[in-house]
């Protein structure tokens, strides 16, 4: 055997794809517990409030399959996971709040080292035409739409309180998460914002945005609604700045 | 192209684990380095960058990694090397460091550092590895040799000749970890004391001194405990061949309060000053 087919078969060994018959079974044991232990930790790392949830059982059940599953391929492990959520969601079909607590986990991990930029204040938000301007947000900027009450529950879990049960959001909404300067910060969103940053991200204009205020609030609330809405954006420092259509 | 030579460091330092950045950043530690996971800073932006800013305005720092790859059958990822060659520019290391081994073959990724058979065609591929990162990076490696849990039967040269002869075809230097010396001889009944036989001495530039486990069939490199007496008797026994040789704690996991990893580091400094006194 050469040593890429040597290689290939013992890779397989170590990520359980493969026999162990090749190769001293204690050594390849060893090889076999450190691939696992360290997926399954990293997964611990990343998805603390959500193995908090669960519990320490079901947690690294499902981290376990999860390792069978996937196999890393990325040089830092910090890619590791990113699957995790999706996992979740068709693991507890009926409750939501599993696998949304899982995507602010791993939305929280994923903006703590992304790309550095500087969010603009109020005092430039300057455009000859408002109508054509698109706002460029931060690059860690990232938002999901939820069903359930998970960010209650992730906040009362970090702060250590008692947990409120799971229950479904009576109205629909989502949560954004984004980094601002070293911080990492989520919010939660009414479904009107989730429509305006889903559109926003998308490349919308200020005008387009302002249109679809017009059609839930009238056009006479549309001026203030859209102050609103950006001084929100601006103010928690999710706008890098205007790009002028 | 054989790199060009890397000046050899003096002194003692730790590895910077997270619960130990505040300490680092807020007071001048008693170490002369310190040695940070490359994979850990090699980021796009946010806290890490900073804390290695931070850190870099008060110490010496040395960069190891663990996911180069340099074993691989497959070329080693040129992408990994950029974003490694960003972070030295940003950092002006001591050195960079990773180890001999192989992480994953065929888009595969171990996330751990696995053994190679100690035959010609291993060295080619590894040497091929090597030349190829030090051409990226611009500077000779350092390499560490990795604790093994396996021995091979179609291996044709020692540990040690085996890293002899990549430093010669390389350029590279040498990472000693002692604990891993100690470790893989012991799995495979080998004489610890036997490993330094054959090495180009003058091409170590580190030593890692770190604890281990008892596994159910072996010793197990854990990194999670105090270095063990029988580690420190090896690494004394050594330090009289080795000489002045940057000498650092490693320690990975159960990270104890920082005053107890700098008495052991005391420790690795009264060993170096005894060394020192008997060769004088």
């Amino acid at each position: 055997m050469n040593l890429d087919q040597w290689q290939r078969r013992f890779a397989a060994s170590v990520s359980g794809t493969g026999g162990h018959a090749d190769f001293d079974t204690r050594g390849m044991r060893v090889y076999a517990n450190n691939y696992r232990g360290q997926l399954i930790t990293a997964l611990r790392d990343v998805y603390a409030k959500t193995r908090l949830w669960l519990g320490d059982e079901a947690f690294d059940g499902h981290a376990a399959r999860y390792v069978d599953a996937h196999a890393p391929s990325s040089w830092t492990i910090d890619a590791y996971g990113h699957d995790f959520p999706e996992m979740l969601e068709e693991a507890y079909p009926d409750d939501p709040d599993v696998s949304e607590l899982a995507w602010l986990d791993g939305a929280l991990r994923q903006v703590f080292s992304g790309a550095d930029a500087a969010a603009v204040d109020a005092a430039a938000l300057v455009a000859d035409d408002w109508d054509r301007v698109e706002l460029v947000f931060v690059p860690s900027i990232r938002f999901r739409r939820l069903r359930s009450n998970a960010v209650a529950i992730w906040k009362a879990l970090a702060d250590e309180a008692m947990p409120p049960g799971s229950v479904e959001l009576k109205a629909a909404g989502g949560v954004r998460v984004w980094r601002r300067e070293l911080s990492p910060q989520f919010a939660s969103m009414d479904a009107h914002e989730c429509d305006c940053l889903d559109l926003a991200l998308a490349g919308a204009t200020f005008g387009e945005i302002c249109e679809l205020l017009g059609r839930w609030h009238g056009p006479g609330s549309v001026a203030v609604e859209a102050g609103t809405l950006l001084r929100t954006w601006v103010g928690d420092g999710l706008v890098r700045r205007l790009r002028q259509g | 192209m054989l790199p060009s030579s890397l000046p050899a460091f003096h002194g003692f330092g730790l590895g910077l684990r997270v619960p130990h950045y505040a300490d680092f950043i807020a007071t001048q530690q008693p170490v002369d380095f310190v040695e940070v996971i490359s994979e850990n800073f090699m980021v796009d932006g946010g806290r890490p960058l900073d804390i290695i800013d931070r850190v870099r305005e008060r110490y010496r720092v040395a960069l190891h990694g663990v996911s180069m790859n340099l074993g691989s059958m497959d070329e080693v990822d040129i992408d990994y090397l950029r974003r490694l060659r960003e972070l030295a520019h940003r950092v002006d290391p001591l050195w960079i460091s990773d180890h001999v081994s192989w992480t994953g073959i065929d888009g595969f990724n171990s996330h751990d550092l696995l053994p190679l058979p100690y035959t010609e065609e291993a060295l080619d591929a590894l040497a091929a590895n090597v030349a190829i990162a030090q051409d990226v990076l611009g500077r000779a490696l350092v390499l560490e040799n990795p604790s093994t849990y396996l021995a091979f039967a179609d291996s044709t040269m020692t540990e040690a000749a085996f890293l002899s002869a990549l430093c010669e075809r390389t350029g590279c230097y040498l990472l000693l970890d002692v604990n891993n010396i100690y470790v893989s001889a012991t799995n495979h009944g080998l004489d610890p004391d036997d490993w330094l036989d054959g090495l180009p001495l003058e091409r170590v530039r580190q030593v890692h001194l770190a604890g281990h486990s008892q596994g159910r069939d072996m010793l197990i490199d854990t990194h999670d405990a105090p270095v063990p007496d029988p580690v420190w008797q090896l690494h004394a026994r050594f330090a009289a061949r080795l000489g002045h040789v940057a000498t650092m704690i490693e320690r990975d996991d159960h990270i104890p309060a920082l005053g107890d990893l700098l008495a052991e580091l005391q420790r690795a400094r009264d060993i170096a000053a005894v060394a020192a006194r008997r060769a004088a």
